[in-house]
Parts: C-alpha cells; structure tokens; sequence
C-alpha cells in the first residue's frame, strides 16, 4: 500500500493481473499433459525396496507390455492376446542392440499370466527383462537400518 | 492493490486481493511440476533362453531356486525359509560364490507380488542376476 508522496512524484504498485494470467496458463498446460504422459495402461504396479531406476521405460520406442489385474495383456496401449506377442515384439525388436522388454504387472495378476507372457517374450529370443514397480523409500529406509543394526549388532551369532 | 476510498457520491470501493489466489495457483503448479516427470523404476530379471545343442548342462548342484509354493511358503532349493530370513541366508550362500545368480520359480496360482517380492529380496542380498523359471523352461531343459 503505497502513500501518495504530496511532491508528486509517481508510485505504482506491481500490477498482479498479467501474472495470474501466466500462471493459470501454465497450470491448465501441465493439467493437460499430465494424463497423457502415461503410456499404456495403468496398473497398480508393486512396491519393492529394491527397484532401480529405468529410465529406457520412458522412451519413445521402449517396448512395453503390460499384464493387468484380469489378466489382459497389452503391448504398449493395445492389447493382444498372447500368442501373438513373440511375432510383434520380434518385429519391434530387431535392429535393436538392446533387446530388453520393459513389463508391468498389475501387482495382484495371476502369476500363471506373467508365466505365460514371460514364455511368450523367451520365444521371441527376449533374454533381459525389466519388471516396472514402485520404489517405496519408506520400506528401503527401515530395511537399511535393520541391515545396519544386523552389521554392527549382530557379530555374535 | 490499491484502495481507493471515496467520500463522496461513490462509496469505498475495494479491489480483490490477488495475493490468496497466487499462492494457491503456485502450490498446484507445484504440484503438477513435481507429479509429471517420475522416472519408471524397476527390477530387472532374466529370462534363461534354452541353451544351445551341444553344450554340457549345467550344475544341478550349484543352482540356487527360490521356490514360492501355492501356499505362500518359500523354499531355497530344499530348505523351507521365510521372506524376513531369505536375504540373509542368500548372502550366506554366496559368501563363497562369485557368480551371483539365483533363479525364482513361483506357482501359477499366485499372485504376482509374491514373486516380486521375492525377487526384490534377492536383489537386496546383491544378487547380479535373478532369473526366472517357469515350467516350460524346465520342460525344455
């Protein structure tokens, strides 16, 4: 709140209008791409403690098949049934040096379904493959701790 | 913002104050700014591909399975073992071995947590590569 000076010299105060404006663009912008960024389908991926991170999985051209809870199988956002993966993910796989297959399962999936898609990628001469979870920081940082406790405690067995 | 007060004809007048509105606009900017670029993260497993006709198979003997049963119990090769002691005991074993590579074969009934967390704990005991099995792999062997 500014005093008017009496020797008439002119103050303004920072109009705030334009940058409100800015800043809703911006937000409407990001709450635009956000749902768009996620590629394929969503599951409920598990948490591990000791998941790394992928950043291949990010990529354009990363091969990503996903197992959801019922057990549907999708290769990137289309899903197939699963004798056709071996034929489609060879097809995007070659001329590729790296041929690893980035797989999502939902973390209730009958594990007969990942069996199943994981025997279908070994016959497209798969060897690598990512298992995408969530790293839960909680769970590392108390199992760290057990494990430091265990080193220094535990000697004596 | 200004006030303007008028004594006369008009009345006092206020202005919104912009200042509120900022600070939510800028927390959910925020927000969004931070949810947008998660990188994947994950747990990398192998899948054994037969092995070429020819080459003389593999120690039986030397081969360490984490076994998951129907039931949620778990094995190490024979040895019945739970999730809290398995990391553990993997280190155990390969204090002696430089090769570190564990298989993990799990029941089809369950769900696929179980298995992920049994590899997740084999990679907290530093395993370089988890493997997994499946019943047609051991077929085809």
């Amino acid at each position: 709140m500014a005093k008017k000076l009496m020797s008439g010299g002119a103050i303004s105060d920072i109009n705030v209008t334009p940058m409100v404006d800015v800043m809703l663009v911006l937000l409407i912008i990001f709450m635009v791409i956000t749902p768009m960024l996620s590629k394929g389908v969503s599951v409920d991926k598990v948490k591990t403690m000791n998941a790394i991170a992928m950043q291949a999985a990010e990529k354009e051209d990363a091969v990503l098949v996903a197992v959801t809870r019922n057990g549907e199988v999708f290769l990137g956002s289309a899903k197939i049934p699963a004798a056709e993966l071996p034929g489609k993910v060879k097809d995007l796989l070659t001329g590729r040096l790296d041929k690893t297959v980035f797989v999502s399962c939902d973390s209730r999936a009958r594990y007969e379904k990942v069996v199943d898609v994981v025997d279908n990628l070994r016959a497209a001469g798969v060897d690598n493959i990512g298992l995408l979870t969530e790293l839960d920081q909680k769970a590392k940082a108390r199992a760290d701790a057990l494990a430091a406790s265990f080193a220094s405690g535990g000697e004596s067995k | 913002m200004s006030m303007a007060v008028g004594g006369g004809t008009g009345g006092p007048k206020s202005d919104i104050n912009m200042t509120p509105m900022i600070d939510v606009l800028l927390v959910l900017i925020i927000i969004f700014m931070v949810i947008v670029p998660l990188t994947p993260h994950g747990l990398e497993a192998l899948i054994p591909q037969p092995p070429p006709p020819g080459t003389p198979p593999a120690d039986v003997d030397r081969t360490v399975v984490i076994i998951i049963n129907r039931d949620h119990s778990m094995q190490l090769n024979t040895e019945p073992i739970t999730a809290d002691r398995l990391t553990a005991r993997l280190i155990d074993v390969f204090k002696t071995r430089n090769e570190r590579v564990c298989f993990v074969k799990g029941d089809p009934d369950l769900e696929f947590q179980e298995v992920a967390r049994a590899i997740d704990l084999a990679k907290g005991a530093q395993m370089d590569k988890v493997g997994l099995m499946t019943s047609k792999m051991e077929q085809g062997q």
